[in-house]
Formats: structure tokens, C-alpha cells, sequence
């Protein structure tokens, strides 16, 4: 209880021996997954103060996020008090991101790559304003438009028609506005015989085709995509690269999330890598795809071996 | 400050399409729709005073009217601040998704009661008609505890709902408050009822001053005491400042939670 309220309070938690033991256990994982992918610890980078202030549109200092690990997750007093007697009461700290520096020019494109769960989703959260990071802090010049897992934010129960309404107004724009848009939002989703249907008979395809269509028909300075590109056909995919790189070069900056290297390197100048919540790489991207793919393919498929087995293999 | 006021401008389009999609989910697929907030409080209405008109016949003249008014403010105050509650949870898929001020989706809530007790208003007045109450132009000077009693229930909803989306617990608990404080606002019984030497713990119970002050404008046609107003004025501004300021401690832990 101490731990939890002494969190809450300076939102900088007390290490604990077994936070202590966590942490440094987190390091010596990655020093060998490191060295397992050939990459020494002097790729890390330190980008500080490169690009000038008046360009730069996100400006990200030391950010760590943490998450409460629900595993006794107190939505009760009666659980709580169990949890209580149990000593088990606050949870598993995790840090999902740990002292995040990234500065990104404005109109510059920025890709996101890494595995599951390495925290680029956070990343992306925590520059859209969503979560507010433990540390550090966030500086983002201009109106973002996130995108973040495939429906932005959309209303299941409500037609796209209302939903496009709610969307774009929740962007900060006004009704006139994003009705004076409205045939662009809906052509370019290619939905026109089903804007009155409930969005949750939508298939998926046609959700991130209107969450799409929505973030960038309502002029953004930053667009934020959270894998909504991997979702639509390969039709839909070109037609969307096409409108990023038309917007690119309209001085619209560019954030997103793939798994697709080869789309990293058509759209994106510059890619980041992170790996447990920390940047591995940062530069440009054919470089950085291309140690992501050796560091792919230095991982066993089986991820809980021993660690000095992971050693000898690779 | 300035900043605040820029942000609330810059969103207010959202605050409307989210009220009219409320509104919308509160009367899917029903047939009467919008005409249920009218018709629900008539029947309770009706029941009531049939239950209870025999028993406080003598002391209060119209007693339907004075059963409505009470019931009015009542059932906004707890509903109000009850969605407002549950806001952070209802719209955990919009907050997760996009940047927006938390404390809208509370004033989206109250207001979207607000509009509802707009509704229920409506009926009170043909009732007045019917039943024989005098229409006086004190009427027009009801906006003035409404108003009180909207602030009064946001301030409320937003400290309830800094708690209640940790702990859900509240909900439940809340609904036991309900009926406790159901029974100690004089809403069915006259204040008469109670002793004198300790009609002054209902001075404390903030409910029962709006619903006085309404009262002696809709119902009385007169004016509300200076000191009525005093104590309602001080209740809105104390249980504003207290709401917002806990929620804005709060805020910043919400998306873990929801």
C-alpha cells in the first residue's frame, strides 16, 4: 500500500530489491540480445540539439511511461482488502518506455519498427497526448491526428456518417468544416453505400479505410498511424502511400507503426528502432531495417530459453 | 486560464455531437423516445400521489406539484452526477484513442441529463393547469436554481468520477446513497415533519435547497429567501472548485484504469 500511495505521490516509485533485481536483470537481456545481434552499445543515440528549434515539430526529452501490470487488479474494495491481507496490494510495475529521446523535423516521415510488445504503440500514445508519460516530458508543435489501432476512435454502435461527425470535431474542427469535407472523407474511403450502416458491422479493411481517410482529410500537422496501413488491400494500400507521400510534401509530418520493412523504406526517410521500451537505432532507414532484420533473425523461435543458450547459438 | 477557455472554444463542436450521440443511445430503438422523459416522471407521478396524497393531504395544498418539483431536481442531481460517474469508463474507447479533455465526457453526462429534466419540465406546466396551481412570472426566474443545480451536479460528477474509475465499487454504493438521500430530502413529505430544533441539518443537504428554491418559484410563486440563495450559491461554487480540482489530480492516472 506504502509503495503504491508513494507512487501516486511523486509518480516516481520507490525501487524496490525486486524492481532493483527487474531492472538490472532488463539490461543484462539487453546486453545480449545486443551483442547476439552484432550491434555494440555505441549505436545507441544520443541526438541532442541537432535539429534547430524553429523546425522541430515533436520534441521528446527522457520520457519513460510505466504501467500497472494487472495482475491483482483492484476494481474492488472486497478484492482490495483480500489483496491487502494477502500483501500482494499495488501492482507489478512496467516500464514500458524508459528514457525515450526523439526529436522529429517538421514534414519529415518517421517510421516505427520492432517486435511486439516493444513499445511502439506507447511511443505513439504518448505523442498523441493519450497517455502522459511518469517522466520526462513531450513537446509537440501543431495539431496531431492519431490513429491508433485501426478505428480512431470510432463509435461502434453509430453509422459512419455520425461517426465522421464525431471524429472530426473531436480533431477540434467545426461541424461546418468537416461537412464541407465530407464527400472527399467518404469517396476516399470508397464508402459510399454503406455511410449509414453501424460501424460495427464494418469488416476491418473498411474501418481502416474510414479511419484513413478521416485523419487525413482533416488537415493535421501530424499524422500518427498505428498499423492502420497493414489492414486494407493492396489497392487501398498504394492509394494510401500515394495521398502520403502527396501530404509529405505538403509539409505534413508522418509517424507510423509497420512490421513491413519494405514500406518503411518507400515511405519513410528515417526509422527508429526500439526495443523494450528503449531506442536501439535511430538514423536512416535502410540502415536501421537493415540491423532490425539481422536482430529478427538472430532471435530463436523459442523466446524463453536460456539466456546463455541464446549466447552460444548466434 | 486563457488557455483552458481556448481549448473549450476549440472542442465545444465535439461537446454537441457527443450530447446528440448520448442522447441517441438513451432512446435506441424505443418507440415513444424523447416523450419517455416526459411521460416516466408523470406516472411516477401519479403513483406517488396516489399513495401518499391521503397522508399529507392537509398540509400541502398541491401536493402532485410539490411531489414533481422535488423530483425533478432529485432525480437530475443523482442522475447527472451518476453518468458523469461511469463517463470515464462509458467512453474509454474514444479517450484511449485521441487527445480530448477528460472533463468533457462529465459535462457531456450532466448536460445530457440537463436536457432531459428540460424535458420533464414541460409537463409540469400543463399539470399546473390542470391541477390549479398558479402560472406566475416568478416562473421565469427557475432558470436561476437550475443553473445552480447544473454546476452543483458537474462539480459533484467530476469528484465522483476522480474515484469511481478507480474503484468501481462507488457505483454500487452510490445507489445505496441514493436511497438514504432519497429519504432525507422532503420530496414526498412536507419539511413541517420534521422538529423545529432540527430543521437545521436540512440547511446542510444541498438538494433540498434547490429544491426549495424551486419550489417557492414554481410552486409558491414567491420569492426564494436571500438566505436560501446564499447557502445554494455557496454550495455550487464550494462543490465546483472541489470537483475540478480532484479531477485534475486525478486525470492523469485515468487511462490505466479504464
Amino acid at each position: 500500500m506504502s509503495q503504491d500511495k508513494t507512487a501516486e505521490k511523486n509518480r516516481q516509485p520507490a525501487v524496490s530489491l525486486e524492481n532493483y533485481e527487474r531492472i538490472h536483470a532488463h539490461t543484462a537481456d539487453e546486453a545480449i540480445l545486443r551483442k547476439g545481434s552484432g550491434i555494440t552499445a555505441n549505436t545507441l543515440p544520443v541526438r541532442k540539439a541537432e535539429i534547430p528549434k524553429e523546425e522541430l515539430c515533436i520534441d521528446i526529452k527522457d520520457v519513460s511511461v510505466m504501467f500497472n501490470l494487472s495482475k491483482n487488479r483492484e476494481d474492488g474494495v472486497k478484492e482490495y482488502f483480500i489483496n491487502m491481507i494477502k500483501g500482494k496490494v499495488g501492482f507489478t510495475e512496467f516500464w514500458a518506455l524508459r528514457n525515450i529521446n526523439l526529436q522529429v523535423r517538421k514534414g519529415d516521415s518517421l517510421a516505427l519498427i520492432g517486435r511486439n510488445g516493444s513499445g511502439k504503440s506507447t511511443l505513439l500514445k504518448t505523442i498523441s497526448g493519450i497517455i502522459r508519460p511518469a517522466r520526462g516530458s513531450v513537446r509537440v508543435e501543431g495539431s496531431v491526428a492519431p490513429l491508433i489501432e485501426i478505428s480512431g476512435g470510432f463509435d461502434r454502435s453509430l453509422s459512419a456518417r455520425e461517426n465522421i461527425y464525431l471524429v472530426g470535431t473531436m480533431h477540434g474542427h467545426t461541424k461546418k468544416y468537416i461537412k464541407s469535407r465530407f464527400d472527399e472523407i467518404v469517396e476516399f474511403a470508397e464508402l459510399e453505400k454503406f455511410i449509414d450502416v453501424p460501424v460495427k458491422n464494418y469488416s476491418s479493411g473498411m474501418l481502416a479505410r474510414l479511419g484513413f481517410s478521416v485523419a487525413t482529410c482533416v488537415n493535421a500537422d501530424i499524422i500518427i498511424a498505428d498499423e492502420v496501413l497493414s489492414v486494407g488491400d493492396a489497392r487501398f494500400k498504394k492509394k494510401c502511400e500515394e495521398r502520403i507521400s502527396q501530404m509529405l510534401s505538403g509539409g505534413t509530418t508522418f509517424l507510423f507503426v509497420s512490421h513491413s520493412t519494405a514500406q518503411v523504406k518507400k515511405l519513410c526517410k528515417r526509422a527508429v528502432w526500439l526495443e523494450k521500451g528503449k531506442i536501439m537505432e535511430d538514423g536512416p532507414a535502410a540502415e536501421v531495417c537493415h540491423s532490425y532484420a539481422k536482430f529478427i533473425k538472430s532471435i530463436p523461435l523459442k523466446q524463453h530459453t536460456k539466456k546463455t543458450e541464446t549466447q552460444n547459438e548466434t | 486560464m486563457k488557455k483552458g477557455l481556448y481549448e473549450f472554444m476549440n472542442y465545444f463542436p465535439f461537446l454537441k455531437e457527443v450530447i446528440k450521440r448520448d442522447f441517441k443511445k438513451k432512446y435506441y430503438k424505443s418507440v415513444l423516445g424523447v416523450a419517455w422523459s416526459m411521460l416516466s416522471p408523470l406516472l411516477m407521478m401519479a403513483v406517488i400521489t396516489i399513495i401518499f396524497s391521503t397522508l399529507f393531504k392537509r398540509t400541502i395544498p398541491h401536493y402532485p406539484a410539490y411531489w414533481f418539483c422535488g423530483n425533478l431536481i432529485f432525480a437530475f442531481v443523482f442522475d447527472g452526477s451518476n453518468t458523469s460517474m461511469n463517463s470515464m469508463i462509458n467512453n474509454a474507447s474514444l479517450i484511449k484513442k485521441m487527445k480530448i479533455p477528460n472533463y468533457f465526457f462529465c459535462i457531456s453526462s450532466v448536460t445530457q441529463c440537463f436536457i432531459t429534466m428540460l424535458f420533464s419540465m414541460v409537463p409540469y406546466f400543463g399539470l399546473c393547469l390542470v391541477i390549479g396551481v398558479p402560472l406566475t412570472p416568478y416562473m421565469l426566474l427557475l432558470p436561476l436554481p437550475l443553473i445552480m443545480a447544473y454546476l452543483f451536479t458537474l462539480g459533484l460528477g467530476m469528484l465522483l468520477c476522480s474515484y469511481g474509475t478507480f474503484l468501481r465499487d462507488l457505483n454500487y454504493l452510490y445507489h445505496v446513497m441514493r436511497r438514504i438521500w432519497l429519504y432525507i430530502t422532503p420530496i414526498f413529505y412536507p419539511i413541517e415533519i420534521v422538529p423545529e430544533q432540527f430543521r437545521f441539518l436540512w440547511d446542510l443537504n444541498p438538494i433540498y435547497i434547490y429544491i426549495h428554491i424551486v419550489r417557492d418559484l414554481a410552486l409558491d410563486g414567491v420569492l426564494p429567501s436571500e438566505r436560501m440563495l446564499i447557502i445554494g450559491t455557496c454550495y455550487t461554487i464550494l462543490m465546483l472548485a472541489l470537483g475540478a480540482v480532484t479531477f485534475k489530480e486525478k486525470e492523469d492516472r485515468f487511462f490505466l484504469y479504464i
